[in-house]
């Protein structure tokens, strides 16, 4: 007997919850969470101010949805990562002056985030690698983390950041080209554990 | 004639972005050309330290968006 169970897509969950069913909302929070949340800590570089903003978010969402206005054509990611893009955009430009940066430093509140992935023997050293990785990706020129954070965290294609940002898909790779290299560099620089197997 | 990929085809090929066509050709390409492959299997592996680098939110910001989107269903708040 086969008790695979069929995984709903995210129209089809969107669908159940404007129909009233909570426990599809939740699974699309569970699906999303780290992506949306990322994206926003990306570009505020607060642990609060990014889950203040994701809760922001999400009411945005849960009111749209409820009150029939989401336009069924669009795709739930894309539409509900332009809020979170937006949200965290309008929130740097306010705070821009007297910024309140919580550093990815190690000896702050990110002690406590919880990752993405599961536990392992060794999530001290991952959890350490991958707080690297965040600190060099704020170090990037703006127009390459730019282009890394719609392209990775937001999961927006060339053509459509291209239309975003009104460059070409040509500089839009080349962008996305260079951050990658520049994050290579940095890492090796750094001495950053690079192991390919390490998630094999 | 064999076609020469450039290292934004390569990003193009890891994110998914290229079409079926590309895809065969890419894959034909990485069997014999060690230097591609050598380039993909870098990408490959920085992509998968990005994606691990991802944060997640706290529960308790999680189970407030739940809750509040419960309470949306009692007290309609109006736009």
């Amino acid at each position: 007997m086969n008790s695979q169970k069929t995984k709903l897509d995210d129209s089809q969950l969107v669908n159940q919850y404007i129909n009233g069913n909570e426990v599809a909302f939740e699974q699309l929070v569970i699906r999303h969470k780290s992506r949306i949340f990322s994206t926003i800590y990306m570009i505020v570089k607060d642990q609060y101010v990014a889950e203040d903003l994701m809760q922001e978010v999400f009411i945005k969402a849960i009111r749209t949805l409820k009150s029939g206005r989401y336009n069924e054509e669009g795709k739930f990611l894309p539409w509900i990562l332009r809020i979170a893009h937006n949200l965290a955009i309008d929130n740097f430009r306010k705070n821009k002056r007297y910024p309140t940066i919580v550093m990815d430093d190690g000896n702050s509140v990110f002690e406590t985030l919880e990752f993405a992935e599961g536990s392992f023997e060794d999530a001290q050293m991952k959890k350490d690698m991958h707080k690297s990785l965040r600190k060099l990706i704020q170090e990037l020129p703006d127009a390459q983390k730019e282009v890394l954070i719609m392209r990775h965290f937001m999961d927006m294609s060339f053509k459509e950041i291209s239309d975003q940002t009104g460059v070409s898909i040509n500089t839009a790779l080349g962008r996305m080209r260079y951050a990658l290299i520049n994050l290579r560099k940095k890492m090796q620089q750094y001495n950053i554990a690079y192991d390919q197997n390490f998630y094999s | 004639m064999t076609k020469i990929f450039t290292h934004d085809d390569l990003i193009r090929y890891v994110y998914d972005e290229t079409t079926i066509e590309e895809n065969r050709l890419i894959e034909k390409a990485l069997a014999f050309d060690n230097a591609l492959l050598e380039q993909y299997q870098e990408l490959q592996g920085l992509k998968e330290q990005l994606d691990g680098s991802m944060l997640a939110p706290s529960e308790k910001a999680v189970n407030a968006i739940l809750e509040y989107s419960k309470d949306f269903n009692l007290h309609p708040v109006k736009d």
